[in-house]
C-alpha cells in the first residue's frame, strides 16, 4: 500500500508543481463560472424589471414600489441601457416611461407606458406580473381621483386607501411557468448549473492532459526504474491509478469548495455532491490511463487530452445544458460520463435528490471506470512492455 | 579467498522473434567484485542487466541473486538489487531529495531511516547543498550522480550500472568510476556495463568482452590480453632505407613480425620496452632515419580485436 500512495503522491505533486495549471486549473474554471453566470445565469426564479426614463417622478416613484411589493427585482438604466439588459436577457420586462407619461399620471389622466420583454420564455410570465403592477397603481390612482373629486382632501384620501389596502387580504397573483424548460431550471442559483457544468468539464479535462506525467516518466525510464525495485506490476499500475483520481479529486474539490464558498453555489447535499464526484474522478482517471498508456509523446497525449474533454464536454452538457438537445443528441449524450454525472447534479441540486434517486447514475458511472480502468491497466502494461 | 557469490547467471538466452539479443551468457560476481560487460552498443548488455534486474524475463537460463531465483515475479528479492539506468530516470520537476525520498519508499525506507540514508547518499554523490533544487536544473554530470545515488540508497547487495557515465563530462566521470571504486571495496557486489575500455581497465576485477549477445571472452585484464599472445606494437617513423631496415629487423630475436612502407614500419614483438634499443640500433645501422618511436601495449581495445576482428567503437 506504502508503494501504491507514494507513486499516486508523486503524480499529484507533479501535476500542482506544473505552473502553467495554476491559471487553467485554478483560475480559469472560477473565472469561466462566474462569466458565464453572471452573462446567463439563473436568478433562481425572481422576476427582473428594469425602469427607464421618469427619473423622481411620482410616476417613476409608485410604480417601483408597486413591482417591489409584487416581488419584482427592479433597476433603473438609460434607454439604451435598459435595451441592452433586455437584449443580453438580464431583464425580463423594461418599463421605458416618458415625460409625457408621467406628466399625465401627476395630472389624473391615462398614461401609456412603452413596455418591452426579452425574448427568453420567463418573460411572458414577468410582463404578467408587470400588468397587475401597473393596474394596482392605476386602481389606487383613480380611486385616489375620485376621492378627491368627492371633495376628501389628498391627504385623508390617500390616508383612507392605505387604511383599506392593510385591511383587506390582497389577492395574490400566483404565475405558474408551463415551459418544460423553465420547470427543469427551477430551483437553481445564478451558478449553480454553470458550475455543475464546468466541474464536469475541468475534472475531465484536467486528468486526461495529467496523462502526459505518465507518459513522460515512461518515456525517461522512471516507471521502469519503479518497477526494479520491490513493486509489483499490479501496485505500480494501482499507483498511476490512484495517481490520476488525485488529479481530478484536487480540480473537482476545488471547484466544488470554491464556488460554494466564492459564489454561493448550491451543490445539495454535500455528502452526495461528493460521492458523485468520486464516481466521476474515477471514470476521469481511467480514462486518463487509456490515453497515457495508447501513446508515446506527452505533448500529443495533452493536445488529444483537450480536444476528447472538450468534445465530450460538450456532447455531455458541459457546455449547452443537454434539456436543449435534441432526442437524437440526448441519446448520444447518454455515451459520455459527463451526462450521467450531469444528471445526478441535477437530481442534488435541483431536487433535493437522495441516493437512491442518483443511483441509476452512479451505477452507469463505476460501470464505466470498471471498464476503462481494466483497458487503461491492459494497455498500461503492455506499454511498459514496449517501455522495458 | 573465495567471494560469496551475489549474482549467478547461467545459460540466459533473450530473442526477440527471429533475432537472438543475448545467446546463452552465463557469468557470476561476488561481494566485493565489480564485474564488467565489455562491448559495442548493440552488444546485449541492456538486454542482459534487464533481465538480472526481473523486468524482462529471460527465454532460458537462470538467474540467482542472493541464492534465490530471480524472475519478473520476485518482487521481494528485488531490494537486493540496486539498477542505474542507461537512461536519466528521475522526476525533472522534483528536487533531488524528493526524488531520492521517492525511491527510498519504494524500497522500504521510511521514517528517520529514509531521512538520515537520503541525507548520506546526497554527501556521497557530492549534491548536499543542492538537495532542494528541481533536478531539471542540474547539469548532466549532477543528474547521473543522482542517478546512481538512488541506485545506492537501500544498501543493495548487487548495484547494476548500465553505462552510468554515457555523456558526462571528464570531471564528472572521474568522480563516478571514484565512487564505484569504493562501493566495491565496501563489499557490494557490482555490475558495470561498458563501452569504453579505459573505464573496465580502471574498474573492473573481471571483464566479460561481449558481442552479439555472446560473451567472446573473459578473465580478469591480463587473462584476456593473454588471449592475443600477449605481443607489443613499436611503430617506427622516419625516412631513408626503410627496406633494407626492415629485412635487418626481421632477423632481430624477438621480432615476430615487420609491416610497413617508405614513411615508417610496424613490428609486432615480445616484450617491446627490452627491445626497444636494439630495434633503433638496427634500423638506424640499416640506414633508416627515425623521427619517432613508439610501443604500444596490449589493452582491451586489441583484445576485442584480435577477438571479434572489428574495433570496439563499431
Amino acid at each position: 500500500m506504502k508503494s501504491i500512495l507514494g507513486i499516486a503522491v508523486v503524480e499529484v505533486r507533479l501535476f500542482l508543481r506544473d505552473r502553467s495549471n495554476i491559471f487553467f486549473v485554478f483560475i480559469f474554471p472560477l473565472l469561466l463560472i462566474l462569466l458565464l453566470g453572471s452573462q446567463f445565469g439563473a436568478n433562481s426564479g425572481q422576476a427582473r424589471v428594469v425602469l427607464s426614463g421618469g427619473s423622481g417622478t411620482e410616476l417613476a416613484k409608485v410604480l417601483s414600489e408597486q413591482l417591489k411589493e409584487d416581488g419584482v427585482q427592479v433597476s433603473s438604466a438609460g434607454a439604451g441601457a435598459a435595451r441592452d439588459q433586455l437584449s443580453r436577457g438580464r431583464a425580463d420586462v423594461g418599463i421605458f416611461i416618458s415625460d409625457d407619461d408621467s406628466a399625465a399620471f401627476a395630472s389624473g389622466q391615462p398614461a401609456d407606458l412603452e413596455v418591452l420583454t426579452a425574448s427568453q420564455s420567463a418573460a411572458q410570465a414577468v410582463l404578467q406580473e408587470v400588468r397587475a403592477s401597473v393596474q394596482a397603481v392605476s386602481t389606487e390612482r383613480r380611486q385616489q381621483s375620485l376621492l378627491e373629486s368627492a371633495g376628501v382632501g389628498a391627504t385623508e384620501a390617500a390616508t383612507a386607501l392605505k387604511q383599506a389596502k392593510e385591511s383587506v387580504q390582497q389577492p395574490q397573483v400566483v404565475l405558474v411557468d408551463t415551459n418544460d424548460v423553465t420547470q427543469v431550471f427551477q430551483g437553481l442559483g445564478r451558478f449553480d448549473l454553470g458550475a455543475a457544468q464546468q466541474l464536469l468539464l475541468f475534472v475531465f479535462l484536467s486528468s486526461l492532459t495529467g496523462a502526459a506525467t505518465m507518459i513522460k516518466a515512461r518515456r525517461l525510464g522512471v516507471i521502469a526504474r519503479v518497477m526494479a525495485g520491490p513493486v509489483a506490476s499490479w501496485q505500480a499500475l494501482a499507483g498511476q491509478a490512484l495517481g490520476r483520481f488525485g488529479i481530478a479529486a484536487v480540480q473537482g474539490g476545488y471547484i466544488m469548495l470554491g464556488t460554494a464558498l466564492l459564489f454561493g453555489v448550491d451543490w445539495g447535499n454535500p455528502l452526495l455532491a461528493g460521492l458523485v464526484l468520486a464516481f466521476f474522478c474515477a471514470v476521469s482517471a481511467a480514462a486518463a490511463m487509456v490515453i497515457g498508456s495508447l501513446m508515446d509523446n506527452d505533448a500529443a497525449a495533452s493536445g488529444v487530452g483537450v480536444g476528447l474533454g472538450l468534445v465530450l464536454a460538450g456532447l455531455g452538457g458541459s457546455m449547452v445544458p443537454p434539456e436543449f438537445f435534441s432526442e437524437t443528441l440526448q441519446a448520444v449524450s447518454r455515451v459520455t460520463p459527463h451526462r450521467w454525472a450531469y444528471d445526478a447534479f441535477a437530481y442534488i441540486q435541483r431536487h433535493d435528490g437522495t441516493l437512491a434517486d442518483i443511483l441509476p447514475q452512479l451505477g452507469v458511472l463505476a460501470a464505466m471506470a470498471l471498464a476503462l480502468l481494466a483497458l487503461g491497466s491492459f494497455l498500461l502494461q503492455r506499454s511498459l512492455g514496449r517501455a522495458l | 579467498m573465495q567471494r560469496a557469490q551475489v549474482l549467478g547467471v547461467k545459460g540466459l538466452v533473450k530473442r526477440y522473434g527471429d533475432h537472438t539479443v543475448v545467446d546463452d551468457v552465463s557469468f557470476h560476481i561476488g561481494a566485493g567484485e565489480t564485474y564488467g560487460l565489455l562491448g559495442p552498443n548493440g552488444a546485449g548488455k541492456t538486454t542482459i542487466i534487464s533481465m538480472v534486474s526481473g523486468l524482462i524475463p529471460a527465454d532460458t537460463g537462470s538467474i540467482e541473486v542472493a541464492g534465490s531465483a530471480m524472475t519478473p515475479a520476485s518482487t521481494r528479492l528485488k531490494s537486493h538489487i540496486g539498477l542505474v539506468p542507461q537512461e536519466l530516470a528521475i522526476y525533472p520537476d522534483l528536487t533531488a531529495k524528493e526524488n531520492l525520498q521517492f525511491f527510498g519508499r519504494l524500497q522500504g525506507l521510511s521514517g528517520r531511516d529514509l531521512k538520515a540514508r537520503t541525507g548520506e547518499v546526497l554527501d556521497l554523490i557530492g549534491l548536499a547543498d543542492r538537495a532542494g533544487e528541481q533536478t531539471k536544473k542540474f547539469s548532466g554530470g549532477m543528474k547521473r550522480r543522482l542517478n546512481i545515488g538512488i541506485g545506492l540508497l537501500h544498501r543493495p547487495a548487487l548495484l547494476i550500472l548500465d553505462e552510468p557515465t554515457v555523456g558526462v563530462d571528464p570531471q564528472s566521470r572521474n568522480s563516478i568510476l571514484e565512487s564505484v571504486e569504493a562501493l566495491a571495496t565496501e563489499g557490494m557486489a557490482v555490475l558495470y556495463t561498458t563501452h569504453y575500455m579505459e573505464e573496465a581497465e580502471r574498474l573492473c576485477d573481471r571483464i566479460a568482452i561481449i558481442d552479439e549477445g555472446r560473451i567472446q571472452a573473459e578473465g580478469t585484464r591480463g587473462e584476456l590480453v593473454e588471449l592475443t599472445g600477449g605481443v607489443d606494437r613499436i611503430d617506427l617513423h622516419g625516412s631513408g632505407n626503410t627496406g633494407a631496415a626492415a629485412s635487418a629487423l626481421r632477423r632481430l630475436p624477438g621480432v615476430k613480425h615487420v609491416d610497413g612502407g617508405a614513411s615508417g614500419l610496424t613490428l609486432t614483438v615480445h616484450n617491446g620496452p627490452g627491445l626497444l634499443a636494439p630495434v633503433v640500433a638496427e634500423a638506424g645501422g640499416a640506414g633508416m632515419a627515425l623521427s619517432s618511436v613508439e610501443i604500444v601495449r596490449p589493452d582491451l581495445e586489441s583484445v576485442f580485436l584480435h577477438l571479434t576482428g572489428k574495433a570496439l567503437r563499431d
